[in-house]
């Protein structure tokens, strides 16, 4: 292990960003990195909001048009190596949201996440469970600590 | 017209917030025009969230758009799918069994409670204890258990279906007796959570005289809810509700309509929900949890308003031929936000976001309709 992904492994910053869904599922990653029962910090993984310090990025929500730019721009602003969890049912397919009246199209949304930014792990849910994101930040942490 | 350019005042300070901002976890925008650090103007845009669910909804069976209201809001997701089985129990005249609607009643206050707990939590990280809000969150996670134990899901937990509430939530002896050692519990933490959080002094000298919206301005603005109650207007739906009748519980205000109020407003809330819940499991009527025997027809739009933990909660359709026609839904944070660009000026630039957290925003539900409007 090299000096860079030893330290990176001890300081993960997840960044959150909502998109447009319920917000039952920001509350539960919140709650799943901050709160005292679940607690992720204990693992050294903290929470920001600033694109330039963060390591993992999550998203929720099923990116609606208005939330399409502001999206590409945060994943920009993040530096390498840099990991995408789409967390809930809106974030990998749209959700309830997607479609209206069977397969129409709602053309509020841009889509789910993976036709705007390169996605790494995906957590399904609706709303997603504490554990289940823990689960899927830790399968995308070797992205980040064999990174060169 | 030269008179209105000489008596405008030019504000050429202005420090804008968002869409994305690290004391917001949801996407608005603020504006603030400051002068010497001290807010005169505030100005807040929502509209990034939208996703049209009224528009989902329109055509759908009442069965489906039901369950879809719940999609509306991740926090008060019980009283959205609550409110849209009322419209469609009022417009088919549907009984709805005691049990069920006492069961509702439990999921309700079970649902306020833990919003406002997340309000507590919210508001304690924003004013920077980071130990108050750990404790809140930790007592919300009983909560959250009691809340998984009944609907089988942490956030949606759909108690309500049309004519009572769906058999999964039913109260048996097991989850009655875990229900009354958790209300014991969060009332135990809570009460030693309030001890401490108002004999801090620095806490207090924080949230004190900040944030203030008069009672003329919070009627003015038609503000609901607790953010109207703690400006000392006594004003709450559940005394209206005829699913509130055999409950005996207290309208709770406070005086001065600062942060102060508006905190120890929800910590006082809480104890009675907890009242209520308690008066529900002791007096839990027998009986089926379900109404089956109704039949459906077509219904002009019918309306329903319920007490939210945010406010009132309007919802409104018409039915035909078992669909959903001119759905309208109306939600608590709407009239609130009027409250949080007010509640912001003349005070510190530092307490701008103290001011629109203590109106207890949710935007993701607030996002409705947009109305184009030609000039």
């Amino acid at each position: 292990m090299s000096l860079k992904s030893y330290s990176r492994g001890r300081a993960v910053h997840v960044m959150l960003v909502y998109t447009g869904g319920c917000n039952g599922c920001d509350i539960e990653i919140v709650n799943c990195i901050l709160s005292p029962k679940f607690d992720a910090e204990q693992y050294k993984v903290f929470l920001t909001w600033n694109p330039r310090e963060a390591d993992v990025l999550v998203v929720t929500g099923p990116v609606t048009k208005q939330n399409e730019q502001p999206l590409r721009e945060i994943y920009k602003a993040i530096p390498e190596p840099k990991a995408v969890v789409a967390a809930g049912a809106c974030a990998l397919m749209g959700g309830v949201y997607k479609n209206c009246h069977g397969d129409i199209p709602s053309e509020e949304i841009a889509g789910p996440v993976d036709q705007i930014i390169p996605v790494d792990a995906k957590v399904p849910g609706c709303a997603v469970r504490p554990q289940d994101v823990v689960a899927g930040l830790v399968s995308a942490l070797p992205l980040l600590l064999n990174a060169e | 017209m030269d008179d209105k350019k000489e008596n405008r005042m030019v504000i050429e300070a202005e420090v804008p917030m968002g869409t994305v901002h690290p004391a917001a976890l949801e996407p608005y925008r603020l504006r603030l025009f400051v002068e010497d650090e001290i807010v005169r103007d505030a100005e807040m845009t929502v509209g990034v969230n939208h996703r049209g669910v009224e528009r989902i909804m329109e055509g759908l069976p009442v069965e489906k758009a039901n369950s879809l209201t719940e999609k509306i809001c991740g926090i008060c997701s019980n009283i959205h799918i609550w409110n849209s089985c009322r419209v469609a129990e009022t417009a088919l005249e549907i009984d709805v069994p005691e049990r069920a609607i006492y069961i509702r009643v439990i999921m309700g206050e079970l649902e306020r409670l833990h919003s406002h707990l997340l309000y507590l939590a919210h508001g304690s990280e924003v004013l920077g204890h980071e130990t108050f809000s750990m404790r809140i969150f930790y007592i919300r996670e009983t909560i959250m258990d009691l809340l998984e134990m009944i609907g089988g899901n942490r956030v949606q937990y759909g108690s309500a279906v049309l004519g009572g509430v769906r058999p999964r939530c039913e109260l048996d002896e097991m989850r009655i007796k875990k229900l009354t050692a958790g209300m014991d519990l969060v009332e135990e933490k809570l009460t030693a959570f309030a001890d401490r959080f108002v004999s801090d002094p620095m806490v207090m000298s924080r949230i004190t005289g900040v944030g203030v919206t008069s009672q003329k301005d919070a009627l003015r603005l038609a503000c609901s809810g607790p953010t109207l109650r703690a400006t000392g207007v006594k004003s709450d739906l559940r005394t209206e509700m005829f699913e509130y009748y055999p409950f005996d519980f207290e309208v709770i205000t406070q005086d001065d309509g600062d942060v102060k109020s508006q905190l120890l407003m929800r910590v006082f809330e809480n104890f009675e929900a907890i009242k209520i819940i308690r008066q529900a499991i002791r007096d839990l009527p027998d009986g089926p949890i379900t109404n089956r025997s109704w039949e459906m027809q077509d219904t002009p739009i019918t309306k329903s308003y319920i007490e939210a933990p945010r406010g009132t909660l309007y919802h409104s359709y018409a039915l035909e031929d078992g669909r959903v026609r001119n759905c309208v839904i109306r939600t608590p944070s709407m009239a609130n936000i009027g409250a949080m660009q007010y509640s912001a000026i003349g005070h510190h630039i530092t307490d701008a976001q103290l001011c629109v957290v203590q109106c207890d925003p949710c935007f993701t539900c607030t996002d409705r309709a947009i109305e184009i409007i030609k000039l």
